[in-house]
């Protein structure tokens, strides 16, 4: 065993890695629960990758299989309506956990200097996660999954100037059509797996450079902020942490798992009841609510503006918050919370 | 307290075995899946097809399955309750880095 060790280490090198997270610390304070949210994301992303791989095997992106491999994937293959029903899970699981990371590092204002690179990875990790979810959910191709899509590829088409190249090149044409099934499905299962594995690389490099940020109320007691060692300590309370998750997950995929509708026809009229994936529920009220003209302009270009504005805000927020404990500062929490309330509040109407 | 771990990893370990033995009389009379040659179940329009799975034994068997689930994950956190106690002694004791003369890490 010795002797593997050895071989190993000469080649890998990885003593300096061992070492690192040997001497790692984690702070120890009331808000420590955060820190279980970023680790809990990579787990999730795992099973995404395997489960993904796993229906990878059998799903057939062409506009006449797409369906039916999905069905057959659900009636025939040992299990698989449990592994897709893991994929779905554990993608609603992934995000929630994302907007909680997110959430709870907005408000204990860690993106403050020198984190800011950290946090503007991140924010481009949520937004591969949101283009996973919007990708993956037309691949069953089913009647609710092409009505969502037309709807969501048609949004960008408000915009003024680049909105309809955008919407064609979304869509592969002018409409979504198989093209745009097999477009989607590249997307999902390549271009978008190598650009979070280049913002999760950059990010945990980051958080690794940096070290884990403590909230500025611990800085500012003056006192040095009690630590964990990262190893084992922290590692085992995070073991402990997945394996809940992983319970909740196999709980929800076995008694909830995701159906699928009749094979979308494209000739066919929308269905009833169009509704997006929950994290996309309170835009999708927005556009639904909002005026159809404001201050003469068209109304839909308007709330797809404010929504880019709110975006471009939120990547670029510890430049905007540079200040993040004067009277700036507090004025931009009291905004998020306002923008947080917005988004469960229109949410919950979505669903009623 | 020596007793009682070895006890609670005699539970788990045979947990654990008896869930992997008890698959393998299933796996052994499991058939091969035709995928290519059967033709696809057609869907008739407005039909939803149902996401559980439709055979009553695999059914009962995956409720049995997320039992175990449930059972080997309590056994588990009770282990690592059991580690994480003694390794927050040994770090009270500051037994863990009595020989270090290195600097922590950063962020501190």
């Amino acid at each position: 065993m010795n002797v593997l060790r050895a071989w190993i280490e000469d080649r890998l090198g990885l003593s300096a890695v061992t070492g690192f997270l040997a001497k790692k610390d984690v702070p120890r304070h009331k808000h420590t629960f955060l820190y279980y949210t970023g680790s809990s994301i990579l787990l999730f992303l795992v099973i995404q990758i395997v489960t993904g791989v796993l229906l990878g095997f059998y799903y057939q992106p062409t506009l006449a299989e797409a369906n039916a491999s999905v069905v057959r994937i659900m009636t025939e293959m040992p299990l698989g309506w449990l592994v897709r029903s893991v994929h779905s899970w554990s993608a609603t699981f992934m995000i929630a956990l994302v907007f909680a990371h997110l959430l709870g590092i907005a408000f204990t204002k860690a993106y403050r200097k020198p984190r800011e690179a950290t946090w503007v990875t991140g924010v481009l990790l949520l937004g591969a996660s949101l283009a996973f979810g919007f990708t993956g959910y037309l691949l069953p191709w089913d009647e609710l999954s092409l009505a969502a899509t037309k709807v969501g590829t048609d949004l960008p088409k408000a915009l003024p100037v680049v909105g309809p190249w955008l919407t064609q090149v979304m869509r592969a044409g002018g409409d979504v059509t198989g093209d745009t099934l097999s477009r989607f499905f590249i997307f999902h299962v390549s271009v978008l797996p190598l650009a979070a594995m280049a913002f999760i690389g950059v990010h945990l490099f980051l958080v690794q450079r940096h070290g884990m940020s403590v909230p500025h109320e611990e800085e500012r007691k003056g006192v040095n902020v009690p630590v964990l060692p990262f190893w084992p300590n922290f590692a085992f309370r995070e073991a402990g942490v997945w394996l809940v998750l992983l319970g909740l997950l196999t709980t929800s995929a076995v008694l909830a798992a995701p159906g699928i509708g009749p094979q979308a026809d494209l000739m066919a009229p929308a269905p009833q009841g169009i509704k997006p994936e929950w994290y996309f529920l309170f835009m999708f009220q927005t556009l639904k609510v909002f005026p159809a003209r404001v201050l003469g302009l068209n109304g839909e270009m308007f709330a797809v503006l404010i929504m880019m504005a709110g975006m471009a805000a939120l990547l670029l927020l510890p430049f905007i918050d540079n200040r993040p404990f004067e009277r700036k500062g507090k004025v931009i929490t009291a905004l998020a919370w306002t923008g947080l309330a917005y988004a469960i509040g229109m949410s919950i109407w979505s669903l009623l | 307290m020596n007793g009682r771990r070895r006890m609670i990893a005699a539970a788990g370990i045979f947990l654990l075995g008896s869930l992997v033995v008890s698959g393998v009389p299933e796996a052994r009379v499991q058939e091969t899946p035709q995928v290519a040659l059967k033709p696809a179940p057609e869907n008739t329009p407005g039909q939803e097809t149902p996401a559980a799975p439709r055979p009553p034994r695999e059914q009962m068997a995956v409720y049995v399955l997320l039992a175990w689930v449930w059972l080997s994950i309590a056994v588990l956190l009770g282990l690592l309750r059991l580690r994480v106690r003694e390794a927050d002694r040994v770090f009270r004791m500051g037994l863990d880095r009595a020989a270090e003369k290195t600097p922590r890490g950063p962020g501190y």
